[in-house]
């Protein structure tokens, strides 16, 4: 009887009803869609970052990440990752050797990031590799080739086929110079990255920094599912038997990435709840006119000798009740609207015609979202909860009717 | 005699502002069983505060109500909800049925609070709902009926339970004259067949006739207490 009166209660004012159920639902739509909206950019940051660096895992000298430098690079790298390899949460093992020298053309020379890589593999994995905007990507055979950013090859105005030298130290601290060409160019929006970056092929890296052909600074993991990164790690760590090998998460290799993507995470949760928030106290509103004008029939209801805890009961079922129409229409319609931005993206470039970077790292502007489960049990299950705890309060005026006052 | 209801020397103060009303002024009153009593007096006489104090619905500034023997105000919150709702029933002047509910399920109320078993409840209910004329009419909504019929599921409600005793405030004030006459003549047959006592407040003088005992209050006070001839 107790949830016939509760159901067909919240019916009676269905106008006040809906908009409070509707209430609940914007709110719900609004978080999901967002919060989703900035799972995708992070995904997409994080896919970015670790395919076109060291992958989501990173194994290195326990010495490079305080001070890079090409002397400090590990060995056997082809045996790791072979095993590695067969691990089944892994895609791919990338090598790669980078350090730091000079590039020089006849119009001057500019301080560059020297990157060492695998061409096949970084035209499967790397970002870079499909941003070539003049010329192609480095191949396999290439020799004496480098790939180079706009803005780099602007300020030393390189052109494909041009001359360029690279002045560097190999890893016996000797000076060495090396003569390429230039085979493409790429553009991925970041000024860091097109200023700053040139790639060479790793065979010819190893040449140029004097390293042998079993060793590189950096093996880089790329995982199926980035969330298989903490029991990957332990079982890479635990079969490993190099100690001058560390095994490092790349939250640790791009600091910077991992930083900016807590600091936005909370205070997109901040945001969304200060907003749920100003929801709520709507919400409480109606529910508190709802039982202020139902003074009367409540107590008629305990005159009738209806228990306390029952009439209690009654509105919490009706907070229930609310709260999961509210919810079952939030997370439908945010879960559309999130699935329908993962799918097809939604493109930002007329808000953001000059790109954008992010730590470093070119964005695209079209967003995609990331929908995940968790995304819908926590929005959802935060919303009813605060819809149990409103409905706590407005039980609280139940023990304050004066029956001979209120039946007057 | 069985004596269903006992005031002994009730006051009632209402104050506000600094300033104390005495709605009531040492009230003595014995209701036996089966009595059908009327309250008659000016409006502000104490005859709805008299009401609710023996109902539980309000507390005496002094003196006692015992109902069946039982103390009323010495009881606990959930005492005194249970005694309400097994051995009281109320009928109120606009009726408060609850609007969500068919006048089945209003006459069902009680019966369900009290935990009667289903098969029960339901014979119950339509034997009580045919007693008071409302046969066919059970799945209509308290917006669907016409006031007396509204009044007459109020009577259902109020005597599914069987309790000793019926508390009615101005039960005929919101009905004409003629549904007023029917809804008397039918609390005084459920008085007569089921022995249930009742209290009722009235202005109505066709109403005060029908009592078998009038009780006429003044100023918070009980002026005259009068058995009347032909009635019990």
């Amino acid at each position: 009887m107790i949830f016939r009166v509760a159901w067909r209660s919240i019916w009676r004012n269905r106008r006040r009803t809906l908009i409070t159920a509707a209430s609940i639902a914007l709110g719900l739509i609004i978080a999901i869609f967002f919060i989703a909206m900035a799972e995708g950019v992070y995904e997409q940051i994080v896919n970015d970052g670790v395919r076109m660096q060291a992958g989501h895992i990173t194994l290195e000298n326990p010495d490079y990440q305080m001070a890079p430098a090409i002397d400090l690079r590990i060995g056997d790298v082809e045996n790791i990752r072979k095993f590695i390899k067969k691990i089944e949460a892994v895609e791919e093992a990338k090598l790669l050797i980078w350090g730091q020298g000079v590039a020089n053309s006849g119009a001057g020379a500019v301080g560059v990031s020297i990157m060492g890589v695998e061409p096949a593999v970084e035209t499967k994995n790397s970002p870079l590799a499909r941003d070539i905007v003049a010329g192609s990507y480095l191949a396999e055979e290439d020799d004496r080739k480098v790939v180079l950013g706009e803005h780099l090859a602007k300020e030393l105005k390189l052109g494909l086929g041009n001359k360029i030298v690279i002045t560097t130290n190999n890893a016996r601290g000797e000076l060495v110079e090396e003569l390429c060409r230039v085979k493409g160019i790429f553009r991925t929006g970041s000024d860091e990255i097109d200023g700053y970056f040139i790639q060479i092929p790793l065979n010819f890296a190893r040449k140029v920094f004097g390293l042998q052909a079993d060793e590189a600074t950096q093996l880089g993991v790329i995982l199926k599912r980035p969330q298989d990164q903490p029991p990957v790690m332990e079982e890479i760590k635990s079969t490993l038997t190099n100690k001058n090998i560390e095994v490092l998460p790349w939250q640790q290799i791009l600091p910077e990435v991992a930083s900016y993507i807590r600091i936005d995470r909370v205070s997109n949760w901040v945001f969304q709840g200060l907003l749920f928030v100003i929801i709520l106290f709507t919400i409480l509103n109606t529910l508190l006119m709802s039982v202020m004008e139902r003074e009367r029939e409540f107590a008629v209801l305990l005159a009738l000798g209806t228990p306390v805890r029952k009439l209690k009961g009654q509105l919490f079922l009706e907070s229930v009740f609310i709260g999961c129409l509210g919810c079952f229409a939030g997370l439908i319609l945010g879960g559309l609207a999130a699935f329908a931005l993962q799918i097809r993206g939604l493109d930002l470039a007329f808000l953001m015609p000059e790109g954008v970077t992010i730590s470093g790292f070119a964005m695209s502007t079209t967003v995609h979202a990331l929908v995940t489960p968790p995304v819908f049990l926590w929005t959802g299950g935060i919303v009813l909860g605060a819809m149990l705890l409103l409905s706590l309060l407005i039980m609280r005026r139940i023990k304050k009717i004066s029956l001979a006052e209120t039946l007057r | 005699m069985v004596k269903i209801v006992e005031v002994k020397s009730v006051t009632k103060d209402f104050g506000g502002d600094g300033i104390i009303t005495r709605a009531l002024r040492g009230v003595d009153l014995d209701l036996t069983a089966g009595e059908f009593t009327s309250m008659a007096g000016p409006s502000g006489s104490g005859k709805t505060t008299l009401l609710n104090i023996i109902g539980g619905l309000d507390k005496p500034t002094s003196g006692t109500v015992s109902i069946e023997g039982r103390e009323i105000h010495q009881l606990s919150a959930g005492q005194l909800s249970r005694l309400r709702r097994d051995r009281i029933g109320f009928i109120f002047q606009s009726y408060n049925l609850i609007p969500v509910l068919t006048a089945y399920e209003n006459a069902e109320y009680v019966l369900m609070i009290q935990n009667v078993e289903k098969e029960e409840r339901r014979e119950r209910v339509l034997r009580v709902l045919k007693e008071v004329g409302l046969e066919g009419l059970e799945h209509r909504f308290p917006r669907e009926l016409s006031g007396g019929q509204q009044q007459r599921v109020a009577i259902a409600r109020a005597i599914a339970p069987e309790p000793a005793l019926i508390l009615a405030d101005e039960p005929t004030a919101n009905v004409d004259s003629e549904t007023a006459g029917s809804l008397m003549d039918l609390l005084r047959r459920l008085n007569e067949e089921k022995g249930m006592t009742f209290l009722f407040s009235t202005h109505d003088q066709a109403v005060m006739r029908r009592a078998g005992r009038l009780i006429r209050l003044q100023d918070g006070c009980i002026i005259e207490d009068n058995l009347q001839t032909g009635r019990s």
